[in-house]
């Protein structure tokens, strides 16, 4: 095998894309510090929804790897050593979460994002957090330290569970022990635990959170369906491009392609029935701690539409009707540039998702009266920076990891039957 | 002899099988088929099938389901009887929601499951290939494919030679 020229190439790809996140985190820093100094939180939501996107991608991975572990599916046997290399990223995640992490501890406001992290934050009408019950009631939960604990703990989880699964599989390549699987099938069914509450907590904590009024229970599962879709996506197009440069070129078969593309409809499926749950389930009961956070998506305080109107349309026919219906068909599914050109609108259309989760807020008026201001849609260059500088990152990372493995897990058990797997 | 149903032929294993019906997709039948008590991956392809028409049946199905749904609401608590149920309006895409999805779901497999009936020419009480012996023991080890006489290609004499060429045995020709 010409595994040198190969190589040589994965390495220009991880230099390249090493270059450009570091050129992209400098800028999405500059407007980090911008921010920082001004106490405009719209540069630092950038760097949240740059993290948002990227990990939401690791963390679809690496539950997808567990599922498939668990289930022991034959199958994806080839596409789970990518999911490995894409799980890389976690350690990298961690370090370039570290920014928002020292809001609360080094800026002058701790709740300049979460603004429940600052008793002396204004609301929105009247009086401030620390005066606030639905805070007082929350605050065992909500405090800086716990939710320090907790985001070193979530990154924990993350990185524990990836690193022994990589660890497993890699080391079968070399040894030809199977132990390592059943060690890593042992792990995830544990692990699926794990992860899912690491994630709900990190939804709950990074998203939720920044207004820390509402509550919804189907805000984990949320980003669960979020985040497996955008891997599927994400790990689709990966499949794509390597099978074109060589790495995978004549094993991934049409029949993998196709059912990726199932899961995509699939998870497409499930995000809608989520995400529409949630609003159905908070419409129906109507109580103003709730709908509040549909409303500002949807109009000011003056009832007139805002800009996030357009947006949540958006949402129901780009992110659900669209790709549903595209997907519907099996033509989609099996020809590759247009599952390729689906799985990238999804992706972008996910970019929209948490902008809509994660930027929308309540802002006091200019003279503190009655009524609030809705944080307006708006696209600056720091979120665009954030989003290729992480993912330079990223990627550098997953280029890194593919140099110390093989591209498909050569001694695994079910590696022909997933190489001869038809539909 | 009655009028003839078509020719059967059989074949020794798979592979031959497989191949067997590669060829005569090539020769241009259109009335024929195979058959064998497990499924051959690749088989539909070898013979030329295009894909299943059962979609279409589902798709339709549910696209009624949805405004089905859609219109039983709207007929009852905006147009036929408006009610007022927690301040909401008379009607709204929203909260009919959950019974226009229910019964997309619910309609898509009726026409799925009717789809596949109506494709699959089902009911049917009576084959002709069942006057074959041989044919009978397509449901323990027999790999057969047939050519139906109202193909347009069919010939008695020529087809029999050609299911021979391609490595068909125990050839014989079935009655109506």
């Amino acid at each position: 095998m010409s595994s040198d020229t190969t190589n040589s190439k994965g390495n220009n790809v991880g230099l390249i894309a090493l270059v450009v996140g570091i050129v992209g985190i400098v800028i999405a820093l500059f407007g980090f510090k911008q921010g920082w100094d001004n106490g405009d939180v719209r540069p630092i939501m950038s760097w949240l929804i740059g993290i948002g996107f990227w990990l939401s991608i690791a963390i679809g991975m690496l539950f997808l790897t567990q599922i498939w572990y668990v289930f022991h599916a034959r199958w994806p046997t080839i596409i789970r050593r990518q999911c490995e290399h894409g799980m890389a990223a976690f350690p990298y995640l961690l370090v370039l979460f570290l920014p928002l992490l020292a809001i609360p501890f080094l800026h002058e406001n701790p709740g300049l994002l979460w603004k429940w992290m600052d008793g002396h934050n204004a609301l929105p009408g009247h009086g401030t957090v620390g005066e606030d019950p639905l805070y007082q009631w929350k605050s065992p939960f909500l405090n800086i330290p716990f939710f320090a604990i907790r985001a070193v703990g979530i990154f924990g989880v993350f990185i524990l569970v990836s690193g022994l699964l990589r660890r497993w599989s890699f080391n079968t390549d070399t040894t030809g022990d199977v132990n390592n699987l059943h060690n890593a099938r042992r792990l995830s069914s544990l692990g699926l635990f794990l992860t899912s509450i690491a994630m709900t907590l990190g939804a709950i904590d990074w998203f939720k959170s920044l207004e820390y009024h509402w509550f919804s229970t189907m805000y984990g599962v949320w980003f669960f369906a979020a985040s497996m879709r955008a891997a599927i996506s994400a790990l689709l197009i990966l499949c794509v491009i390597l099978a074109a440069k060589g790495y995978l070129k004549g094993i991934l078969k049409q029949a993998h392609r196709y059912d990726l593309g199932c899961l995509m409809l699939t998870f497409t499926i499930f995000w809608t029935y989520i995400s529409f749950s949630q609003y159905f389930l908070i419409y129906s009961a109507n109580i103003p701690e709730e709908t509040f956070w549909y409303n500002i998506r949807e109009m000011n305080f003056d009832g007139t539409r805002n800009s996030w109107w357009w947006v949540s349309m958006g949402l129901i026919f780009g992110h659900f009707l669209t790709p549903f219906l595209c997907l519907l068909w099996y033509k989609t599914k099996v020809v590759v540039w247009r599952t390729v050109l689906v799985a990238c609108w999804i992706l972008a259309f996910h970019v929209l998702d948490l902008y809509w989760n994660i930027v929308p807020g309540k802002m006091v008026t200019p003279d503190h009266g009655p009524g609030y201001l809705v944080r307006q849609f708006s696209i600056s260059p720091y979120d665009i920076a954030a989003l290729i500088g992480i993912g330079g990152i990223c990627i550098f990372a997953m280029c890194r990891s593919m140099k110390k493995a093989e591209p498909i897990p050569v001694r695994d058990p079910n590696i022909l039957t997933s190489l001869n797997y038809t539909e | 002899m009655s009028e003839s149903y078509g020719i059967i032929a059989s074949f020794p294993n798979t592979p031959a099988f497989f191949h067997a019906a590669e060829k005569v997709r090539d020769a241009g039948y259109k009335k024929w088929d195979t058959y064998s008590s497990f499924p051959v991956h690749g088989m539909p392809a070898a013979q030329g099938q295009p894909r299943s028409k059962v979609p279409v049946f589902t798709f339709c199905g549910g696209v009624s389901g949805f405004s089905l749904g859609l219109s039983i609401v709207w007929f009852m608590n905006a147009f036929n009887y408006p009610l007022i149920v927690g301040g909401q309006p008379f009607f709204s895409p929203v909260f009919p929601f959950p019974i226009m999805y229910e019964l997309t779901i619910l309609l898509s497999a009726f026409g799925t499951l009717g789809g596949m009936f109506i494709t699959n020419l089902l009911p049917q009480h009576y084959n002709s290939l069942f006057n074959s012996d041989k044919f009978l023991e397509v449901s323990g080890d027999r790999l057969v494919i047939a050519i139906e006489a109202r193909d347009g290609q069919y010939d008695p004499v020529a087809t029999r030679r050609f299911l021979e060429e391609i490595g068909g045995t125990d050839i014989e020709e079935v009655s109506a």
